[in-house]
Formats: C-alpha cells, sequence, structure tokens
C-alpha cells in the first residue's frame, strides 16, 4: 500500500515523537507513506471566512499532488486533517471557491476536489482493517486499561469530517482492541480540550483538561490514547497545573501505543512514562 | 536561441567531442606564451595606449580612455563649496561599497572608531558581486602559501610587488577562515573538507566556491554583517574628489548626492579608497564584463590628490566573455567553467589551446585563433568568437554537475533557450580587470598620508596579470589591512583645515600642459549608452 | 542592420520605439535614459533592475531583471530600484540553527498564507514560497540551500500579502546554516594554527628575497596537481 503523506509543521517541530513512531509503524505494516517532495503550512486552523481562498491554497495543493500521483492522502496530524479535509470538501462543493482558487493556483490540471485525504487511523481502519492489524501484533497489550480521547478536530463538524459518529465514536477504541488492550469508557471523551484557550486563557483550558483527566481516572483508565498534537500537549501540560499534581495520568500518541504492540520497542527502550517526573 | 547556421557548425563539435574526452592539450612553453602575449593581447597594442601628459606618473603609458579622463576638468572646478559646512565627521571614511570596502568597513569599526561607508550606487553594488568563480587560499595538506606565493608571481610574470604577494597569500587562509565564520556557504564534503579547483595558473586546487556565485555570497553577507554591526552606509553618494588637510594628507572627501545633484562635505582622519576597476571605459572598445559603476572614479580623484599609480597599462581580459547571444555581449563566462574540463574549441571543433593557461595567454590563443587564423565562429551580429564545449563538464564529472556547481551560468544562457549542458557556449576574451592602480604598502597605505587604496583601484599585488581567485582574495586581504590600520591610525590623526589646493595645482597643470583645453570632465560617475552603434544604427 | 525591428514599448506610460533584440535596460539607455538607480551588473546578479510589466491587452503582470529580459511590443513597464524592507540586527554567532533564531527575528513569517506570489514574480525561479515553508518549520538547512542563488531584488516582498521580507529571511538563513550546521573545515582551522605559529614566515621570506631566475625556475619546474 502506499500513500501520499502530508507531515505539517507540528510534526517536525514539537511533535517529532508522533511522527518518528507513525513512519516507523506504518513501515512495520508494509505501507509506504511517501512525503510530498512540496509542502507548506496548512494554516493550522480552517478559516471561515468564505471569500477568502488563499488561506487553504496549501490545502488545495497538497490534495492535487497525491491525485497527480494517483495517491490518497494520509495525515497524521489532527489540526492538518481537518483543515485539508474541510478544504478539500468546500472546493468540490462550492463551485464559486473550486473556481477562484483553480485560478489562482493556475495548476497543470485542476483540482475540482476529486483527491482524498485520510487520518492515519481512517488508514489503519478502512485500508488495512483492524482485523488484519490485530494478525500483525505481536506483543498484545493485554490488561492495559486505557481511555481514548478523541477532542473536537477529527470528529467535527462531522457531515464534513466524517471520521465517525460525532457523539459515540469507536474508532480509537476499536483500534485499541486490535491492540489486546481494553478501553475505558468515560462521559469526557469527545469533550473539548480547550487548547485553543490554553495560551490566553490558561485557567479555562486547565479546567477543562481536568475535568477529562478525572473523570477518566475515575473510570479505571491508566493511560490516555489520543491523535491530536495539539490535544497531547494541552493534557500533558496543562495537567501539570491541575490541583491533582502528581502522579499524572501518561498520554499515549496512539501511534506509540501501536509501535510496542508491534513489539518494535526494545524493551530497554521502553520510554517511561513521560509525565511521571 | 542559435541560429540554424550556428547549429550546424555546432555538429563539428559534437563529432569531435568523444575523441577529445580523456586526451590531454599540451600547455604551451614559456618562449610559445611570449609570442602569443607579444602579437595578440591588447596590452601590446600600441594605439591603445598613450603617455600621461600631467601629474605625479607624468610620461607613464596608460590606456588612451583613462588618460582621457585623467586629463579632464573636475566635476567642482565651477562649483563654490563652503568646505567649512561638514555634512559628515567620522573617523574612517571608506569610499565604496563593494567587498573591499565591505570587510575595510568591518575590521575599521571594531578598532572602535565611527566609520562612514559612502557608495555611488548601492551598497553591494560592485564587480563582487558579480565574481563567478571563486577565491584562492592554500589551506589544504599538499598545498602551502610558499606554492600559492610562486603561483601568484608566475602568473604575473614575475612583476608583483613580493610584499603584497607574502600578504596575500599569508592572510588567504586567515581570510577564509574569517568568512566561514561569518556564515558564508563555501562548498564542502559532508565532513567538513572544502571541496577546491582548479583555476587557470594555479598548481594546486585552492579555487574555493561558493556554487558560481561565491562573489555574491560574499557581498550579500559582508552587507548583512556591516548593517548588523550599525555601521552608518549612505548609498547613491558618490564622493567627486578627495579632501587634503594643509598638510597634504588625506581629510575627507566631497560627495554628490546623485538625486538631489548637492554637494556634500565629510571629513574623516582616514580614507580609504576601494572603488574598484575601470572596465566600463571600455578600452579598446571591447565589451566588458564589468559592473556598471566601474568608470574609474577612484583613480581619477586619487591623482588629483598626488597618488601615484603602478601598472595601469595592463589589462586583464577574460578569455571567456560570451559572444552570442547579443544581449549578454561581454557577460563574464566563469573560469570555473575552464576548471571544470570545458575546452576552446575553433570552427573546426577542434581544440587549440589548453583550456587552464593564464587568462592574458588565454584571451591571446582566443583572439589569434579568431584573426590571423580566421577560425573563428561569426555572430549575425558580425561578432566573432569560438566555442566553449561546456557539455564535456558532465560527461567528466557526471550528469547534474552543471546544474549543482554552475547554476548561474546554466540559468543566463536558459534565458535565451540555449541549454550549456547540451550545446557549447560561443566566447570571446571580455575586458575584465585592471591589474593597475595606486601603489601601495602591505596595510594598502598609499603614497599620499592617511589615503588608503584597496580592491581593484589598487595594483602591484598581481603584477601585469591576476590569477583567478586572487581578486576575491585581495579585496577582503587589504580590505581587512586597510581597516585595522587606518582605524588604529585615527587616533594620531589631528586634523587640520581642510583645501582643495591639491585640485587647483592640477587644474593649472592641465591648463599648462594644454591636455585639457577640451572641456570634457571627470569622473564620469556612470557611463552613457545609446546601443546605436552596436546595432549599426547612427 | 539599419532594417532592425522595432517595437513601441512605454516606460512609465511614455511611449518609445525601440530595436526588438535589445534588452529593458538597453532599450531604455536606446531610448535617451542614463540609469542611477535601477542599474547595476548588467549580469543577472546583483537585483538591481527588478522591473514589472504588462503587456497590452493582457491581464497578467510580469516580472523580470530589466538587463536580462528582452523589449516585446506593447511592454508597460517601469522599474523597482528600492523596496522598503524589514531587515533585522542579529548577532550570527550567538543564535541557534532553530525555528526560533528565525521566528523571534521575522515573526511574520507565520502569517503566510501560502497564496505563492513570492514564487510567481522570482526572476531566479527559486520556490520562495516553500523557502519561506522550511523556516517556518526550523529545516535551515534546506531554507538556505533553496535559497540560495537569491539576488535580494525584492519583488517577493513587494507582493507579498503577508507583509514578509523573504530575501531577509534567506539570508538569515543561510548564514545560520554556514555558520553552524554545515561542518567546519578542519584543515582550514589547521593552517590557520600554522600561520599564527610563524611556519611560513621565513620560507616567505626567503622567497621574496629571491632573485628572478630562481623564481623563475621554481615556477617553471613546479609540480601540478592532477
Amino acid at each position: 500500500m502506499r500513500f501520499s503523506y502530508y507531515p505539517g509543521c507540528t510534526l517536525k517541530t514539537t511533535a517529532t515523537e508522533l511522527e518518528r513512531s507513525a513512519l516507523k509503524t506504518a513501515k512495520a505494516l508494509g505501507i509506504e507513506l511517501v512525503e510530498q517532495k512540496e509542502w507548506q503550512c496548512c494554516g493550522a486552523v480552517f478559516p471561515l471566512a468564505r471569500d477568502e481562498i488563499a488561506s487553504f491554497l496549501s490545502s488545495i495543493r497538497c490534495l492535487a499532488t497525491a491525485r497527480d500521483k494517483g495517491e490518497k492522502l494520509v495525515t497524521i496530524c489532527a489540526a492538518c486533517h481537518h483543515v485539508i479535509k474541510r478544504a478539500n470538501h468546500l472546493i468540490k462543493n462550492d463551485a464559486n471557491v473550486r473556481e477562484k482558487v483553480n485560478n489562482h493556483l493556475q495548476l497543470d490540471t485542476s483540482y475540482l476536489g476529486e483527491g482524498s485525504v485520510i487520518h492515519y487511523l481512517e488508514m489503519l481502519r478502512d485500508e488495512l482493517g483492524f482485523n488484519e492489524l490485530a494478525k500483525k501484533i505481536k506483543q498484545p497489550l493485554t490488561g492495559r486499561k486505557i481511555a481514548a480521547y478523541y477532542g473536537c478536530l477529527l470528529l467535527r463538524p462531522a457531515a464534513i469530517m466524517a471520521f465517525d459518529n460525532a457523539e459515540n465514536p469507536s474508532i480509537i477504541e476499536d483500534f485499541l482492541f486490535a491492540l489486546g488492550a481494553s478501553a475505558v469508557y468515560y462521559p469526557y471523551r469527545t469533550e473539548c480540550c480547550g487548547v485553543y484557550l490554553s495560551l490566553n486563557n490558561t485557567q479555562i483550558a486547565t479546567d477543562m483538561v481536568e475535568k477529562i483527566v478525572t473523570s477518566a481516572r475515575s473510570y479505571g483508565a491508566e493511560a490516555l490514547v489520543d491523535a491530536c498534537p495539539l490535544c497531547h500537549y494541552n493534557l500533558l501540560e496543562l495537567q501539570k497545573k491541575t490541583p491533582q499534581g502528581k502522579p499524572l495520568l501518561p498520554v499515549y500518541y496512539f501511534t506509540e501505543l501501536l509501535e510496542e504492540a508491534l513489539g518494535l520497542k526494545e524493551e530497554a527502550a521502553v520510554r517511561k512514562d513521560k509525565n511521571e517526573s | 536561441m542559435y541560429t540554424p547556421q550556428m547549429k550546424e557548425l555546432i555538429k563539428k563539435v559534437e563529432e569531435t567531442r568523444p575523441y577529445r574526452l580523456g586526451s590531454d592539450f599540451p600547455r604551451m612553453t614559456p618562449e610559445e606564451r611570449q609570442d602569443v602575449l607579444k602579437n595578440f593581447h591588447p596590452d601590446f597594442i600600441q594605439s591603445g595606449f598613450r603617455p600621461l601628459k600631467i601629474g605625479v606618473n607624468r610620461g607613464d603609458r596608460i590606456p588612451q580612455e583613462l588618460a582621457d579622463l585623467l586629463e579632464s576638468h573636475s566635476m567642482i572646478s565651477n562649483v563654490k563649496l563652503d568646505l567649512e559646512k561638514i555634512s559628515y565627521d567620522v573617523d574612517v571614511l571608506i569610499i565604496g561599497g563593494g567587498g573591499a570596502g565591505a570587510a575595510a568597513a568591518l575590521v575599521a569599526k571594531e578598532q572602535g572608531v565611527e566609520v562612514l561607508l559612502v557608495t555611488k550606487l548601492r551598497f553591494g553594488d560592485a564587480n563582487t558581486m558579480m565574481a563567478q568563480g571563486g577565491i584562492q587560499a592554500a589551506d589544504k595538506a599538499n598545498d602551502s602559501p610558499l606554492i600559492h606565493y610562486l603561483d601568484v608571481m608566475g602568473g604575473g610574470h614575475f612583476t608583483n610587488i613580493p610584499g603584497l604577494v607574502s600578504a596575500l597569500v599569508n592572510d588567504a587562509p586567515l581570510v577564509i577562515k574569517w568568512l566561514e565564520d561569518m556564515g558564508i556557504m563555501f562548498d564542502k564534503e559532508d565532513d567538513g573538507t572544502m571541496i577546491t579547483i582548479h583555476g587557470g595558473g594555479t598548481s594546486r586546487k585552492r579555487m574555493h566556491t561558493a556554487r558560481d556565485y561565491t562573489g555574491a555570497e560574499i557581498m550579500r553577507t559582508l552587507r548583512d554583517e556591516v548593517i548588523n554591526r550599525g555601521i552608518s552606509v549612505v548609498e547613491f553618494s558618490p564622493a567627486v574628489e578627495l579632501l587634503l588637510d594643509e598638510d597634504g594628507r588625506a581629510a575627507g572627501a566631497v560627495l554628490y548626492n546623485l538625486e538631489t545633484e548637492e554637494y556634500l562635505i565629510a571629513r574623516a582622519k582616514t580614507v580609504i579608497l576601494a572603488t574598484g576597476g575601470s572596465g566600463r571605459l571600455h578600452y579598446q572598445n571591447f565589451p566588458t564584463s564589468n559592473h556598471y559603476g566601474a568608470t574609474a572614479d577612484g583613480l581619477v580623484m586619487g591623482y588629483r590628490a598626488g597618488a601615484k599609480l603602478i601598472f595601469m597599462d595592463t589589462i586583464q581580459y577574460h578569455p571567456t566573455g560570451a559572444a552570442y547571444p547579443p544581449q549578454i555581449l561581454g557577460l563574464l563566462v566563469t573560469e570555473k567553467v575552464r576548471g571544470l574540463g570545458a575546452t576552446p574549441l575553433n570552427i573546426k571543433g577542434e581544440q587549440f589551446i589548453h583550456h587552464l593557461e593564464t587568462r592574458d595567454v588565454e584571451s591571446a590563443a582566443i583572439i589569434r585563433e579568431c584573426t590571423e587564423r580566421k577560425m573563428g565562429i561569426t555572430t549575425p551580429a558580425g561578432m566573432v568568437g569560438v566555442w566553449l564545449d561546456s557539455p564535456l563538464i558532465d560527461l567528466i564529472h557526471g550528469e547534474g554537475t552543471i546544474e549543482k556547481q554552475l547554476p548561474a551560468m546554466l540559468r543566463q544562457f536558459a534565458r535565451f533557450d540555449i541549454d550549456i549542458r547540451k550545446e557549447p557556449m560561443l566566447i570571446y576574451p571580455t575586458l575584465h580587470y585592471q591589474n593597475g592602480g595606486f601603489l601601495i604598502d602591505e596595510n594598502g597605505c598609499t603614497s599620499i598620508e592617511n589615503l588608503y587604496a584597496v580592491g581593484e583601484n589598487s595594483g602591484g599585488i598581481h603584477g601585469r596579470n591576476r590569477l583567478m581567485g586572487n581578486s576575491l582574495l585581495d579585496i577582503i586581504v587589504f580590505g581587512r589591512r586597510a581597516g585595522f590600520h587606518a582605524g588604529v591610525k585615527t587616533k594620531e590623526v589631528k586634523q587640520n583645515k581642510l583645501t582643495l589646493e591639491h585640485l587647483y595645482c592640477y587644474q593649472r597643470e592641465i591648463e599648462q600642459s594644454g591636455a585639457g583645453v577640451v572641456d570634457r570632465v571627470s569622473p564620469v560617475l556612470v557611463p552613457h549608452y545609446n546601443h546605436r552603434e552596436a546595432l549599426g544604427l547612427s | 542592420m539599419n532594417a532592425a525591428e522595432m517595437v513601441d514599448i512605454y516606460v512609465m506610460g511614455k511611449k518609445y520605439t525601440v530595436p526588438a533584440s535589445l534588452t529593458i535596460m538597453n532599450a531604455m539607455e536606446f531610448a535617451g535614459y542614463q540609469l542611477k538607480r535601477g542599474c547595476g551588473c548588467r549580469a543577472g546578479f546583483c537585483g538591481a533592475c527588478a522591473t514589472v510589466y504588462r503587456i497590452a491587452g493582457d491581464y497578467e503582470l510580469k516580472v523580470g531583471l530589466a538587463c536580462q529580459t528582452k523589449v516585446e511590443h506593447g511592454m508597460y513597464l517601469t522599474q523597482i530600484p528600492f523596496f522598503p524592507a524589514l531587515k533585522a540586527l542579529y548577532d550570527i554567532e550567538s543564535l541557534d540553527p532553530t525555528a526560533s533564531a528565525i521566528s523571534s527575528y521575522y515573526p511574520e513569517i507565520y502569517r503566510c498564507i501560502g497564496c505563492n506570489s513570492c514564487t510567481k514574480v522570482c526572476p531566479q525561479d527559486l520556490n520562495v514560497m516553500q523557502y519561506i515553508a522550511y523556516a517556518q518549520r526550523g529545516d535551515i538547512s534546506r531554507c538556505a540551500t533553496e535559497s540560495f542563488d537569491c539576488i535580494m531584488c525584492g519583488l517577493c516582498a513587494s507582493r507579498c500579502p503577508a507583509h514578509i521580507v523573504q530575501y531577509n529571511v534567506g539570508i538569515l538563513a543561510r548564514r545560520l546554516y554556514g555558520r553552524h550546521i554545515l561542518a567546519r573545515s578542519s584543515h582550514l582551522t589547521q593552517r590557520v594554527d600554522e600561520i599564527a605559529g610563524g611556519k611560513y614566515t621565513a620560507g616567505l621570506e626567503a622567497l621574496m628575497a629571491a632573485g628572478l631566475e630562481e623564481l623563475k625556475v621554481a615556477y617553471n619546474n613546479r609540480d601540478i596537481e592532477d
């Protein structure tokens, strides 16, 4: 299986662990992720002004590049995925945007929204299949009680993202089952973590993180797993500011758990829970 | 794009290429070199020169076009100036915003003194920016400053001033280190080993490069650093005359604001002339590779102030100037092209000279091929040239070498639909470098106290012929030396009244000699082109 | 060549009839201009002669270096010899080659909206938007190499809706790369130490004192590296 791959800036700077583990596991699963030769920042936030086409030009460029190669585009960062997927939806459904964007880009072949972008998790579920994934697990995470945290960006707006049932998703839990772990269900797994407020109103964001962590813990979770570098940052960093204090609830990228379950982590190198300190 | 006729001739180049590839053309004997120089080098064309009638070099043989300027009236001879009204009062005044001026500014500033750099055009508008080939320095194990010394002397036909050559080769590695510390992106192996190549007349591969933008890379970095250090720079304000003090020492300059046409007085304790060369005077009607501003301004004002010139009768013609397309006539085809293995060929596709002879010999041989032997290729505009077989480079060093090592050249010709990876270039010698200039010592001091000259407007370092890669080197070596010396010297200079007395004396001498009867005025500052002659229009 | 093909061009709106074979710069001079600004090396290296133009009847705004671009019939042009630009002041030695070294001086790089106007306008055909993208994510090496052929003409900055001065970002990246990322040359350091230690002083003095014949013999018999 071969896909066109868009990393995004965050994976190259603050979330290098996410990219490292994702590429390593993909390789082990026989999935070829070919990083696009040239890509630019997606903008990180999907612009809501419909008359402002410039802000999603980079999304359309990477979609068109993948289209030209006849490949699906794979993302790993939830924020990039959100922006690119919505840009793709917009260009497919809004004739005005479609025309303006193509007039500006002047691609050899106009891009009309015919390509598709999938998140790494979707790739595992829909392209490889969780059943197939389960067969490749070498060190099942048996007995591990892990709580999925979805955040907003992958799920909403539900009709456009079409990632999973936005109110009651199951993809991360199904993923955990494939890895042999137990999934912990708790009420806050799809609530917003407040990351967009974490710099200018840290207290509100911290309160939101505290609710998520406390809830997951109260349902018996030993760790959280997420698929978004923004949530990940927030859950780790702001958790330190919550009154609960230590020991902190560990937070993993889903790819880190996959790496472990595929037996790709050497015993000695199994990272100590990163928020243990 | 080449014409169909030229494309037909290129087929001969392609036919001979396989058998030329890998075979080595013999170098000339010393006697053969002398012979071709004496008969074909423009320096030996007597009508191109005349003895100077006035000034400290009276009687010396210099190019006609330069003599015209030196025997002209000053721009300010009829201008009323108040020398007491000082617009800029600094310690070190640097005239010229090329590589030499910038290097001098940086080191002068380090001496804790006030530095002002004035320049005619933009800061960085200079031949430095255009030097593509590289910069020499003996920094490898199989090389040494001593071997470099021999190459420089031999290249200059042993006419160079030994003390200047010694300073040049000794400082060369220090200069490369200085530039490396500043962040110049020299071409290197992964482990940091410099990738060095030959240039004409070198016995070791000691040419350091930054793709074929070596001079541009050095110039833009020096400029960036001068700005970072907070050194004052005034652009579009050329100096038009030097100011001396009552003791005849350099003490400032009259500046001319090109836009407002005002004259401004700059007073300084020491003055560094770094105004470059004179290619835009088009000696003997040669095309030139030089920057637009290379109009000998510094020579004119320094000479009027009494500074002694040396080697003004020797000009370097770069063997490989573009002869086609006409839009880039005279444009430099970097010597790196030959350094990487491209060879000159005549109309039959045959090599007639080793490709790495010194520049003067290589030029003379090309001129001979095109004139006496009539083996050149004539362009639709009537220009004659020889091929330079650039496609050899990728054959020798592997595909992609031209793209990586010569991006500027590739781009230049691609603009006119010539792919130098597949087609040869058509070249003819172009007026490239003024070997002579003000006589200086190893600190850049001229014969006038507190007046320094560095870079192309100085002479003696290269004797009668400069090797490739030694001018980027000399501007930095002597820029730094003069910057240091001029900066330290300011601390002992006691200033007194500014005068233009030297100008009046010079003026009288012009009138007495009868040389300046015409209404010629200099410096000329910018050339005046109308492109009618080249097009056959009147 | 008296029957040279002539074309009409409009320099800042004023019409001149010039030979079609000329570059914009030569055509302006043919028309009678003596250039002060907007003219430098005349060889495509210095970036002094950035020019914007439109061909009559064509909506597209085109750019080129006046010294490298041929005139066309109906060309309406003006030069942009200067463009105001922010240039940060820094001590290159004290910086670390990271994204923050660039973003602390030029935070506006994150305002890039990816419109690609800079790339379209670059007379050197550089992928300007892409080297800014490299700067954004701290890939200094690629920002440096991708921007290397920049001649700092300023056209990119003139077209940037995000107010980025791309070429100044580029030179900062290149200096960071050259100073802190490229491996340092050990043979160079060694030679500098040798010179400081006086290893060649006596040899140079001997050469300076040598007679002409002696030098010639040494020169003509020196071995030449292959």
